[in-house]
């Protein structure tokens, strides 16, 4: 072949799009499968997003790369940290480097060794890129200019609203139908303190709008009630004669009786970024002078602003079009151009959408109790799916005689209405201790009362559970032949853990690290993965290290669907045009099938197979 | 703590502090202090009572610091690698002694940026041009522009933030004298609030 075009559609769920297909509502993948085949696409220990595409990329288990989950723990400290990239500073003079830590060898990197060229959109743990022969764009990884996955801001005139703990909130007053106030930027090291950037509103009642007046570009523009604004790009002085730069979003929720604004998180701008984000390096801003500006950071969707109720639905229904329409714009541009080797385009929103709507599919979904239900949703995700269907309908244009085409998921998505919160569980049973004096429920995030000199284990990120072993955590308490039981006792007592408020099982099984992983980096791995049944996950507080009371937990957050359970529940979709075989297809074998069908032999550590011989 | 000396005698103070290709050396000002400098006498000099002068490499000489003196950058980037000494100063005698040019400049900073790579955290720099300094220690109080300084106040301010107790005379003064120096860690930073800001908007937690 001479082509390759691989589209992603991040967490686009086979059950939903069987049915659809099946009442022939899904027209472009349905050609596809009648043209060479559809099967669902095993996923990764754990069914993430980082995970599996690392997977679909290097064609090794996570063993082989070492991207566990989005969240890793640090076993000096026993804090949560980013498991995507590190900063890395040689030392207090010299500028930090960001370091991927998705290891081994992406398929590209073997392309590009025979001089076949990629052109690559957003692509998960690539930050910062790699180097190819062609172009790449990095996706999911790329923080905002906060350094995290980010956070936005919420300006009120009211001065009784709190910031929850992933957003900034700022009160402004309103002194005759103006506010002087700022768009917070990155924190400066040494003082801790918020860079600024000046803006001044304008608000004009009559016309139910704002204007934003600033030093940025444009200097000033217009915010209608209930819209998304244009891009502002704005500077921070973050030292005497150093700037960075970022661009920012906003939407204007009320005019009275209190003033609500909404600001995206601050995303790296283009011809500026702090840290690379394209391979080459200029490749991100030639991009944005051909389709405009485009939000960078890997999480684009603004779910965070609809889950801590800053907008609502329509309005997040809003921003996920516009990024869609940016997403379809790049790629047009992109496959407009496009000769021959690897293309890859991935749309994040099918995941980022269904997370955020799926409780509507549900009536009885725990988090309708407290949000309200809205008929007018119930099929938002279908919806969608339609729109996924034509943006692939669109690729396939491009398709000829010498394309060989993928559409394909991650993994799944499914409801997420209980939460089981681990740490408790491990408390309860003897593996987790609390210091003295303590139960659960005292404590906050970060293992905060934990005793770690009487601690056997711990849970954090999305169903990881970790021994405290000595010489490898700091307080570790266990050697070998003491950790081997303990991990047989968690593996007994949480399987098949049964949820007796809905006389449910709700953990399907729990798997050790060697069973599932093997490579260069399983060291790395948790010791423990937990594996979920349908409508379960880890609770909201076990992530980031909480011990609350009590086990199990309604989800009442508008966050009502997750993917994060048993990796054989969560499978992804994948279509070619090619007839392929379609026996239990995994994420490990699209890297040799990629690389087999442009003439270029699998890597050594490659596990698939060819899916296409 | 290290002490290193940088000497840029002919780089005048208004590009140096000016010009925007200067990245390094305007981080560096950022962490530390800088300004120009009245030349009342030479930078160096530490002195003693009755006269008895003696410069700054010659009283870490005496406290039994491994102190080294050089022009080659050759040499200067060996020593770096290798970090054997406790007191390096360099004379970069490859720049002009006088009159810089833009060129001259930018080999300034891309130098620079060779040398920042190899420090350890609690070095002292100094780095001094045409009556004037950049200064920047984890324990310095001192941020921003430090304005009145003269030349021979370097010698007693870098005595003083290296920890070493000055002559009971001496031509300047010290800049930080009887001030309550940073702990050596220098950057007090929140951790949890770093980590916070790192996770949010991750939306599965």
């Amino acid at each position: 072949m001479k082509k390759v075009i691989a589209i992603g559609l991040d967490g686009f769920e086979p059950k939903i799009a069987e049915e659809m297909i099946a009442q022939g509502e899904l027209p472009n993948l349905m050609k596809l499968q009648e043209q060479g085949g559809y099967s669902r696409l095993g996923t990764t220990y754990s069914a993430q997003t980082p995970v599996a595409w690392s997977t679909f990329s290097t064609g090794t288990n996570p063993g082989g790369h070492g991207i566990f989950d989005f969240l890793t723990r640090d076993p000096n400290t026993y804090l949560p940290i980013m498991a995507l990239s590190r900063y890395e500073q040689k030392n207090a003079f010299v500028l930090p480097k960001v370091v991927n830590l998705r290891r081994g060898t992406p398929f590209w990197d073997l392309l590009s060794a025979r001089d076949v060229q990629s052109t690559m959109l957003r692509v998960p743990c690539a930050y910062p890129p790699d180097q190819v022969k062609g172009r790449m764009l990095s996706g999911v990884g790329v923080p905002d200019l906060r350094g995290g996955f980010g956070t936005p801001t919420f300006y009120s005139s009211r001065t009784d609203i709190h910031a929850d703990q992933s957003e900034k909130v700022v009160t402004v007053s309103v002194d005759k139908d103006r506010i002087a106030t700022h768009v917070i930027g990155p924190r400066d090291p040494k003082t801790m303190s918020d860079h600024k950037f000046d803006i001044n509103i304008q608000v004009v009642k009559a016309e139910n709008k704002i204007i934003i007046t600033s030093q940025g570009q444009p200097d000033k523009f217009e915010v209608k009630l209930g819209k998304w604004s244009k891009w502002l790009k704005v500077k921070f002085k973050v030292g005497m004669m150093q700037y960075v730069s970022g661009i920012v979003r906003f939407n204007l929720r009320q005019l009275e009786p209190d003033f609500e604004l909404y600001a995206s998180p601050v995303n790296f701008e283009t011809a500026e970024p702090l840290f690379p984000i394209s391979s080459p390096k200029e490749y991100a801003h030639e991009l944005a002078m051909k389709v405009g500006r485009y939000y960078t950071a890997g999480m684009a969707e603004d779910h965070d602003g609809l889950n801590l109720n800053r907008f609502d639905e329509a309005t997040y229904l809003d921003q996920c079009n516009i990024v869609m329409r940016e997403r379809r714009r790049m790629m047009e541009f992109e496959l407009d151009r496009f000769e021959s080797g690897y293309f890859f385009c991935l749309f994040d929103t099918p995941d980022r959408l269904a997370h955020m709507f799926w409780r509507f599919r549900e009536p009885d979904h725990p988090s309708n109790q407290h949000h309200g239900y809205n008929l007018e949703f119930a099929n938002a995700i279908e919806e969608h799916y339609r729109e996924c269907d034509t943006v692939v309908g669109e690729a396939m244009k491009y398709v000829d005689d010498e394309t060989f085409f993928i559409t394909l998921s991650d993994h799944g998505m499914n409801s997420f209405q209980r939460g089981l919160n681990l740490n408790t569980w491990l408390y309860e049973n003897g593996f987790l201790a609390l210091k003295a004096g303590s139960s659960s429920g005292d404590g906050g995030d970060f293992f905060e009362n934990v005793d770690w000199d009487k601690t056997k284990a711990y849970a954090m990120g999305l169903g990881c559970i970790f021994l405290n072993i000595k010489g490898r955590e700091s307080n570790g308490i266990l050697n070998e032949d003491e950790a081997e039981s303990v991990r047989d006792g968690i593996v007994s007592g949480l399987t098949g853990l049964m949820d007796t408020d809905r006389s449910a099982v709700a953990v399907r099984s729990v798997v050790r690290r060697e069973q599932v992983y093997n490579g260069p980096y399983v060291s790395e791995a948790p010791d423990l993965l937990v594996n979920f049944s349908e409508g379960y996950r880890v609770s909201w507080d076990t992530p980031l290290g909480g011990v609350p009371q009590g086990l199990f937990v309604d989800n009442h957050k508008k966050w009502g669907g997750d993917h994060v359970i048993d990796p054989v529940l969560s499978s992804g979709v994948l279509f070619m045009n090619q007839k392929f075989r379609t026996e239990s297809p995994s994420l490990l074998d699209l890297a040799p099938t990629i690389l087999n069908s442009l003439g270029v032999p699998k890597g050594a550590e490659m596990e698939g197979r060819d899916l296409l011989s | 703590m290290n002490v290193l000396v940088l000497n840029f005698q002919g780089a005048e103070p208004k590009t140096l502090f000016s010009d925007e290709r200067l990245e390094n050396l305007h981080r560096l000002m950022d962490m530390g202090c800088y300004g120009e400098l009245s030349s009342s006498s030479e930078w160096n000099v530490l002195a003693r009572q009755e006269n008895h002068t003696l410069i700054l490499m010659e009283f870490f000489q005496q406290a039994d610091k491994l102190c080294v003196d050089i022009t080659d950058p050759v040499t200067l980037r060996e020593k770096l690698s290798v970090g054997d000494w406790d007191y390096l100063q360099f004379t970069a005698a490859s720049f002009p002694a006088d009159t810089w040019s833009a060129d001259d400049y930018l080999r300034l900073e891309n130098e620079l940026g060779e040398i920042l790579q190899d420090l350890d955290d609690d070095t002292i720099i100094t780095i001094l041009g045409k009556n004037c300094f950049v200064l920047v220690s984890a324990n310095n109080p001192i941020s921003g522009e430090h304005k009145g300084g003269s030349s021979a106040d370097i010698a007693p301010t870098l005595a003083q933030l290296a920890g070493y107790p000055l002559p009971s005379v001496t031509e300047g003064n010290s800049w930080v004298a009887g001030m309550d120096l940073n702990s050596a860690s220098g950057l007090t930073t929140d951790e949890q609030e770093i980590l916070r800001d790192r996770l949010s908007g991750l939306g599965y937690i």
